[in-house]
């Protein structure tokens, strides 16, 4: 071992040497992932890049209208109400974008450093401890911007488009993001850091101020919205008092106002006569200056982020490792007993099979908080829209509301399809590893598809149920809206669950353990796909003979398309269509899946 | 004999739980150390501090005179580590793999190129070193963490379970290796639950329970300390549990520590 050639180097590699080496394995890594999508996963690459093209169009497209909207009718640019309003879009655009930023990168960055097998097989490794955070950083600051991107740009070049930007507006547009991504990234991983290195101190303090907060934030914003006094939809006290309400994300301070006002700056058309008055005053100097302001504190973050990692990161990842875990007791609870009883009507084979499911999932904070989560900002939501005091033979706020009570249903839908996606896809492909216990049971292995898709099925339209109701309680629609939003909700459960079970026991996957990489492979992105496509399918043609119907009495065209008489039975055809497709998608791919499923040999 | 390992009064507790309690250990170059104790006796927690993973809550842990926590760098380069569960980049090759992890030592292209070569042909890696250590099998990814631990031909080699996973020709071909090398100088602790591969080839054991060491020495020394003629090493150990059990219930149930050993000594 110890021969001379063979004698350990004397010194380790530069800080220059270690980047490369990372930058290297980096390179290798999307070399190969680069190659397997192109030669084995060819469809599902397509498929994502198209995907990801038509919702960059539609995003295009939507904001285009937008802006065109406003140059045309609230004012052309130069104009005091033109300013006024992008200024308001841009800036509560960018703000929000921030807020989440923090509060991605900071999640990214903490399953990165903290519970990822490479971190701890680098920490064994001669490494400087900044360096592997700053391979991680650099991680959370690509996923969370290609994100980023996706949203932004479609915004800042139909802008640019509508308003006639220069050639430098769109020059500065991807520094202009570079830099700022990375300010809220650094904010998100600091405070990541930190609060992983003092947790055991703190534990119960940052818990403490974490509910608070949630409770105090979402206690206020409802009571603003309850309490404000009611005014006319796209009226002037509407967009004052909006424009007064998101009047903090225009603070000079914030990231976002410095990105939005570098891009306002860039998109600003000079009068010839101020080149000369003020030199300064180039839109593209100013500008400039505030892709300087962020990239200056970029950089200040990208210093900041490395020191707490050089300081924090082997104290915060022995304390977390470290941590007590208290063994929980398993026992029936009260809410198996109710589950017991609620499903008292199924086979018993099928029941004992939707109990245990029950259990694993009320067992499994992580699945259960990200449904309370995603559900719970949904709620937040339909508690905060606005209402009006329109009459109600206006038609335009009859549009209004029929438009966004069926948007709400169509997000609840597609909420919905993520979760049937991440969760219920890969359940079959999970029981697989289970599979010499559930296949020695004396039940058919159909039985174990129905029990998944009963669980599916009925498991999401309780919540989704709850939550279009609410929505629609909010908005005051009318009764026949509700009961239509009611039916569409359970039509969507129920061709959600049966896709999501039908393609998992279709395609499983048994020997990937991670549910996530189950449902980030082809199957789960066919489901998307198919999800998505389903739930367009049912809204519209659920919604468009609903807001005709109502509209009929009280439009001009009335005498020509809008006849009370056709919109009647087009009411009940597009229901019932509904209802066909429904049908469809429930039983072809449960049909599928069921054959399959009897089919498979299991290693 | 020069220390290449040394635990001083090193403690380490999960919450109100202790892990490790005062543990004083040396380790010496040349020297297989087998760390032996069931479930949750605190041999991983050891281990994890040695390869720099956890800080101890108190006392000192030095490879080759540097402190793990107050001079990492130092004490890491001298290691070579193979974890129970072996980690690898899925989408690098076993090569890129060896490659990254001897540069990352300081090795430059000469030294990994000649280096690579010898721990290929030793793991017997050459039939799937350029495919994706994604297509390896639990036994090839043994192998070549096994491989990348003796890239920079470390002075101390830290193992866990090693031959977990592994087919009787691997199994072989490690023991021998750990023989060979600790021949030549290298300092190799070896954490396992394979009492036979410890009794086969380690010059000294171990005995961690409940967080505590209770026994450091040979195998000789064990039978000699607990009279049991030939026994193989399997059973003094279980008769060791076994005692230690019967102690900890009695001082649990009140009874004095010398009443306790006598009982203990009375169950021997």
């Amino acid at each position: 071992m110890i021969e001379s050639s063979e004698l350990p180097p004397a010194s380790l590699p530069s800080e220059d040497r270690e980047a490369q080496i990372f930058w290297r394995a980096r390179w290798q890594i999307g070399r190969a992932q680069l190659q397997q999508h192109f030669t084995t996963a060819r469809l599902r690459t397509s498929l994502v890049l198209s995907l990801s093209l038509l919702f960059w169009s539609g995003l295009f497209a939507l904001f285009y209208a937008g802006f065109d909207f406003i140059v045309k009718h609230v004012g052309p640019p130069g104009e005091h109400y033109h300013a006024q309003t992008v200024q308001f879009v841009f800036h509560l655009f960018f703000a929000s974008l921030n807020v989440m930023l923090v509060f991605s990168a900071g999640i990214i960055i903490y399953g990165n450093l903290f519970h990822s097998p490479e971190t701890r097989f680098l920490l064994t490794l001669p490494i400087r401890t900044e360096r592997i955070v700053l391979h991680k950083f650099q991680e959370a600051v690509l996923f969370s911007s290609w994100g980023f991107f996706l949203l932004a740009s479609p915004m800042m070049v139909a802008y640019g488009w509508v308003v006639g930007a220069s050639w430098y507006y769109y020059a500065l547009i991807l520094p202009l993001i570079i830099a700022f991504v990375y300010i809220p990234c650094g904010i998100g991983s600091i405070c990541c850091l930190f609060i992983v290195h003092k947790l055991p101190q703190m534990r119960r303090v940052i818990v403490g101020v974490a509910a608070i907060s949630v409770i105090v934030f979402a206690f206020d914003s409802i009571w603003r919205t309850v309490s404000s006094n009611q005014a006319r939809l796209f009226g002037k006290d509407w967009f004052e008092e909006t424009l007064r309400r998101f009047g903090f994300t225009q603070e000079e301070w914030l990231p976002s106002s410095w990105l939005a006002n570098g891009l306002l700056e860039a998109a600003r058309q000079t009068p010839v006569a101020m080149i000369d008055a003020s030199r300064f005053d180039l839109p593209v100097l100013q500008s400039c200056m505030y892709l300087a302001l962020l990239i200056s504190n970029a950089l200040m973050c990208h210093l900041l982020t490395v020191a707490a990692g050089k300081r924090w990161l082997r104290s915060g990842f022995s304390s977390l490792d470290c941590r007590f875990v208290k063994a929980r007791k398993a026992r029936v609870s009260w809410l198996d007993r109710i589950a017991n009883w609620i499903l008292s009507p199924f086979p018993a084979p099928v029941r004992l099979l939707l109990v245990k499911d029950w259990r694993l999932l009320r067992r499994d904070p992580v699945q259960w908080s990200q449904f309370l989560i995603f559900f719970g900002l949904l709620g937040l939501y339909f508690l905060n829209v606005d209402r009006f005091n329109n009459p109600t033979s206006d038609i335009s706020y009859i549009t209004w509301l029929n438009m966004v009570s069926f948007l709400n249903l169509a997000v609840v839908g597609l909420i919905l399809s993520t979760f049937t996606t991440r969760f219920i896809y890969p359940m079959l492909s999970l029981e697989g590893q289970r599979f010499w216990i559930l296949g020695l049971l004396p039940i058919r292995r159909e039985t174990i598809v129905w029990s998944k898709f009963v669980f599916a099925a009925l498991g999401s339209w309780i919540p989704c149920s709850i939550l279009i109701l609410l929505s629609d309680l909010m908005l005051q629609v009318p009764l026949l809206v509700v009961l239509v939003h009611q039916l569409t909700t359970v039509l969507l459960c129920i061709g959600l669950a049966a896709i999501a079970v039908g393609l998992g026991a279709t395609m499983p996957n048994f020997r990937e353990p991670s549910p996530s990489k189950i449902a980030a492979g082809f199957g789960g992105t066919l489901n998307l796909v198919l999800s998505a496509l389903y739930i367009i399918a049912i809204v519209v043609l659920t919604a468009l003979p609903c807001h005709f119907y109502l509209i009929a009495d009280r439009s001009s065209l009335r005498d020509s398309i809008l006849n009370p008489q056709y919109l009647r039975l087009w009411l009940v055809a597009g229901t019932g269509m509904a209802i066909v497709v429904c049908a469809v998608a429930t039983i072809v791919p449960l049909g599928r899946g069921l054959r399959a499923f009897r089919k498979l040999e299991f290693i | 004999m020069v220390s290449m390992i040394e635990f001083e009064s090193v403690s380490r507790n999960y919450g109100t739980k202790v892990a490790v309690s005062d543990l004083n250990l040396e380790i010496a170059r040349g020297e297989l150390f087998a760390l032996l104790g069931h479930n949750g006796a605190g041999k991983t927690t050891a281990i994890k501090m040695l390869v720099g993973l956890l800080q101890p809550a108190q006392g000192r842990v030095r490879v080759g005179g540097s402190d793990l926590v107050a001079q990492t760098r130092e004490a890491t380069k001298l290691i070579g580590y193979v974890p129970d569960q072996p980690f690898l980049y899925d989408k690098l090759s076993g090569r890129e793999f060896l490659q990254f992890v001897a540069e990352m030592y300081g090795l430059d292209a000469h030294q990994v190129a000649a280096h690579m070569e010898r721990e290929i042909n030793r793991f017997g890696l050459a039939g799937f070193v350029d495919d994706l250590t994604e297509s390896y099998s639990h036994g090839m990814k043994q192998r070549t963490v096994f491989a990348a631990a003796l890239m920079h031909s470390p002075q101390v080699l830290v193992v866990d379970e090693p031959l977990v996973g592994l087919d009787p020709h691997s199994i072989r071909l490690v023991k021998d290796l750990l023989r060979r090398e600790v021949e030549r100088g290298l300092c190799v602790l070896m954490s396992t639950h394979t009492l036979t591969v410890a009794e086969e080839i380690a010059d000294r054991i171990g005995v961690m329970y409940r967080s505590r060491l209770i026994f450091v020495g040979t195998v000789a020394e064990l039978r000699e300390r607990h009279k049991t003629g030939d026994q193989s090493l399997e059973a003094i150990y279980l008769q060791m549990m076994h005692d230690h059990e019967l102690v900890g219930g009695a001082r649990q149930n009140g009874m004095h520590a010398p009443d306790a050993a006598m009982l203990q000594d009375a169950a021997r």
